[in-house]
């Protein structure tokens, strides 16, 4: 499209690839729900002592005169079993989600990328080596994997964390293993061999840029169902431990009570569906604005 | 004669990102019934656009028809509805595309892609017929291209096809349904010299013997005035001149022509200007040098054969320089260069570049002081997630030098190839192509070298940059007392910008020497081919272009008829 607005060999005058993504973004209204939903989760989860009207439901504070109560005005997402505010450890509990997912994404991505950038530039054994592993790994049901760890180890967040972090590297070595290898045909890489660059600058200060965009989209997608794995993990009992509020575990304490106190489950349900739903649209309205594919 | 079509006044802008730019301005063109006419113009000047929205492909939005019309034989184009405008396609208006790769579907025959195109024609007319007769109709159409062995043709598959064959078979496929206007974008543009000589007559022969009107739309002079009986030059969606082609190219009246023709690098006569400087020594000498790649298959891939990419090859270039090297593509130009940089080794023989043999040092901070390239294609050949400053500061980072003299040479390097110091912050994008390749230069001479490898550093750019650029290099090359060796298919180019050259065929130096005794008097057959294919645009080139027989043609170069087995 651009290049039928250009002039023959005038420099691109018009707007800036930023201000064309900016407006890619500003024009999608899925997106910018997207957007909003997760900030209003990141806000949620760092301001939670603030936000919730009781911040010791957190604990394990115990209130047998208000159990079961239904959603009202006191309680908007009404109380669990033992008199807990819901909505008070619904947002609590996006603290310990939103905590997952920097911590599996903070050590799976450079992880997948480093790995991914070696196995694309190298090639040869290195490539047969790093990607075979990663086949391997990804041919081993998540869930199954995640409860062996978490089983063998003992159930927590820490634990929980490790499980799914060592599951989710793969992702990102597969898919910048296909940008590096795409990227290896354009003659960057080599001009950049012809005037002695290093290999580490070629992968990190040539190669690596050319890949931001791919992973920024994938992070914002990944942290969707990292949320939604870590609750999978709670509810089956090997995530977060009571009485840390954590969505999954709500939602698994709260089943036993529908559907007559339905509110138990449902809310943290739907808290859920909120964040997956904002991270996924953020992350769809980024592919649209950057241009990647994935 | 009637007009078959007939555009007026037409305008075309395009809306995207909040703003809104007009590209074509007040457009006024017709061909006649059996008529050749040519819209020329550069990259950018709004061809493309005028091609789409007569064919009705053009994205609208973001295009919109401001104004004007478009008549077919008397039908109003925009005013048809979808139904009706579709019947015309194929039938009406045809079309074939620049690129012949890229317009096939690799993964079904040329036969099913061909039957398609029959059987939606057949379709939206209303019409069925047996698949027999529908074969015997592309067999027919084939025979029409000049491929021989049809059935095998349809038979195969996209990539089966060398490129001019494929040409070939698009050209037949626009021609399946009997259409009466042709559209050509750039026709064999993406093909080399000798094969577009080819598809250039064919179309010829095509449009006297069919009957047809054909519309080409092309940036090369020289094929225009082998191709069109008038002409149209369109300069930012205006067109800025309109005749007969003789008128256009004798008497050239908007400065804009004028400008286009005389960027135009001459291969015979007096403006040829003939480049005689060479110094003492040999600066390059390769002597003996072959390549040979392995090609590996079948179980645990072991080696299946070999294949000789360069055949015996010896040259040697003189300090000083301007060293051509000239084929067409798979000749082996570039693995030579390649070697020539230390970026593959030899299989056989030995070059030596300042009198060093290339496997004593390739890779050292010595070999990259004496020795850069400049790539064809500057889209590629820069990041274009990094900034100007960030790629001219590699080679200098790696020859060890400090930040504030980093800083201080960019400044340099951005003055000594034109270009404003504010370009340092900017990305490729944001730079034309004749700007990317300055940037390209200006990286290659970043460490002072004294041999530059320019890989065709204009082929991808337009003939008014590639004048530009070629100034430049001039400059450069006498201001640092550098040693081009040009890598090229643009024998016009070489005539003017080197003084010496080497011809290569399949891997073999077929001819070296001095340009003008290579260009006036080529001894081999190859040469003279590929001589006289070139499209040239005066009369007086075309008479001095060497005779070749044949029977010489047909021993040199690649058939585009025939299937290989």
């Amino acid at each position: 499209m651009s290049a039928l607005l250009n002039d023959p060999d005038a420099p691109n005058r018009g707007l800036t690839s930023g201000q064309m993504a900016f407006y890619r973004f500003r024009r999608n209204p899925l997106a910018i729900i997207g957007a909003i939903i997760v900030i209003s989760v990141i806000l949620a989860a760092i301001f939670a002592p603030w936000l919730a009207p009781s911040p010791e439901s957190a604990g394990s504070f115990v209130d047998f005169r208000n159990r079961h109560a239904p959603p009202s005005w006191d309680h908007p997402m009404g109380t669990d079993n033992v008199g807990r505010d819901v909505l008070s450890r619904v947002i609590y509990g996006y603290r310990v989600s939103l905590g997952l997912v920097l911590g599996v994404l903070g050590f799976a991505v450079p992880f997948g990328v480093v790995l991914g950038l070696a196995a694309g530039y190298f090639g040869g054994w290195t490539e047969t080596l790093i990607m075979r592993f990663t086949d391997i790994m990804l041919a081993l049901p998540p869930l199954a994997m995640a409860l062996a760890i978490t089983a063998v180890l003992s159930p927590n967040l820490i634990n929980a964390m490790i499980a799914i972090t060592l599951l989710w590297w793969t992702w990102h070595t597969r898919l910048i293993y296909r940008i590096v290898k795409a990227q290896m045909n354009e003659d960057y890489v080599e001009a950049a061999r012809v005037a002695g660059a290093s290999d580490v600058h070629i992968l990190f200060r040539e190669l690596l840029p050319n890949c931001v965009s791919a992973v920024a989209v994938k992070i914002s997608l990944d942290a969707g169902f990292v949320i939604l794995f870590g609750a999978a993990l709670s509810f089956l009992g090997l995530g977060v431990q009571p009485p840390t509020p954590d969505l999954g575990t709500m939602v698994a304490t709260g089943s036993e009570y529908m559907p007559e106190m339905w509110w138990q489950a449902v809310m943290p349900g739907l808290a859920i569906l909120y964040a997956i739903l904002g991270f996924n649209l953020l992350g769809d309205g980024l592919r649209d604005m950057l241009d990647v594919e994935l | 004669m009637s007009r078959l079509l007939d555009i007026q006044d037409l305008c075309i802008g395009f809306s995207a990102y909040g703003q809104h730019r007009r590209v074509l301005h007040h457009v006024n063109m017709h061909v006649e019934e059996g008529e050749r006419v040519s819209l020329i113009g550069q990259s950018g000047s709004g061809k493309t656009v005028t091609m789409r929205t007569i064919i009705g492909t053009l994205p609208m939005p973001p295009g919109k028809v401001e104004q004007g019309s478009i008549h077919y034989a008397g039908q109003s184009l925009l005013d048809l509805a979808r139904a009706e405008r579709n019947a015309l396609k194929g039938t009406g208006i045809s079309i074939v595309l620049q690129d012949p790769m890229l317009s096939f579907n690799p993964v079904l025959t040329i036969g099913r892609q061909m039957d398609d195109i029959i059987r939606y024609a057949d379709i939206r007319s209303g019409r069925r017929r047996p698949k027999a007769e529908r074969r015997a109709q592309m067999v027919e159409t084939l025979r029409k291209v000049q491929l021989k062995d049809s059935g095998r043709v349809l038979d195969s598959y996209p990539v089966m096809l060398s490129g001019g064959m494929r040409q070939r078979v698009l050209i037949g496929m626009a021609l399946l349904n009997k259409p009466r206007l042709l559209i050509a974008d750039e026709p064999g543009t993406a093909l080399d010299v000798t094969t577009q000589a080819e598809i250039l007559a064919l179309l010829n022969t095509l449009v006297a013997k069919e009957g047809l009107s054909l519309l080409l739309i092309t940036h090369n002079l020289g094929v225009v005035r082998e191709m069109a009986d008038r002409v149209y030059v369109m300069e930012r969606g205006h067109i800025v001149e309109s005749g007969p082609r003789d008128d256009i190219f004798d008497a050239p009246d908007h400065p804009y022509t004028r400008r286009l023709m005389a960027a135009v690098p001459p291969l015979y006569g007096h403006k040829v200007k003939t480049v005689t400087h060479t110094g003492p020594g040999d600066m390059v000498a390769v002597e003996g040098v072959s390549k040979d790649f392995l090609t590996r298959g079948g179980w645990l891939n072991r080696v299946t054969g070999q294949f000789r990419a360069v055949r015996d090859v010896t040259l040697n270039v003189a300090r000083g320089d301007v060293f051509g090297v000239a084929g067409e593509s798979g000749s082996g130009k570039t693995t030579l260069a390649k070697m020539i940089l230390g970026l593959t080794s030899p299989s056989a023989g030995e070059i030596r570049l300042d009198g060093r043999p290339v496997s004593d040092f390739a890779g050292t901070r010595d070999f990259r002081k004496l020795i850069q390239i400049v790539y064809q294609n500057p889209g590629s050949s820069l990041n274009r997630r990094r900034t100007v400053a960030d790629q001219l500061a590699v080679p200098l980072k790696f020859t060890g030098q400090d930040r504030a003299a980093i800083t201080r040479r960019i400044g340099e390097l951005l003055t000594l190839v034109d270009l404003p110091q504010a370009y340092a912050s900017m990305y490729p994008h944001e730079l034309s192509g004749g700007q990317k390749q300055r940037v390209a230069i200006a990286r290659a001479l970043s460490v002072n070298p004294r041999i530059l490898v320019l890989d065709e550093p204009t082929s991808a750019l337009d003939v008014l940059v590639q004048s530009t650029v070629i100034d430049l290099l001039n400059r450069l090359r006498d201001e640092f007392d550098l040693t081009y060796i040009f890598i090229s298919h643009d024998l016009s180019l070489m005539r003017n910008f080197c003084n010496r050259v080497a011809v290569m065929l399949r891997g073999e130096v077929v001819e070296t020497g001095p340009v003008a005794d290579i260009f006036d008097a080529p001894r081999h057959p190859y040469t003279r081919a590929l001589l006289s294919a070139i499209p040239v645009i005066s009369p007086e080139e075309d008479a001095r272009k060497p005779p070749v027989t044949e029977a010489e043609r047909a021993k040199v170069l690649a058939t585009s008829t025939e299937l290989e087995d």
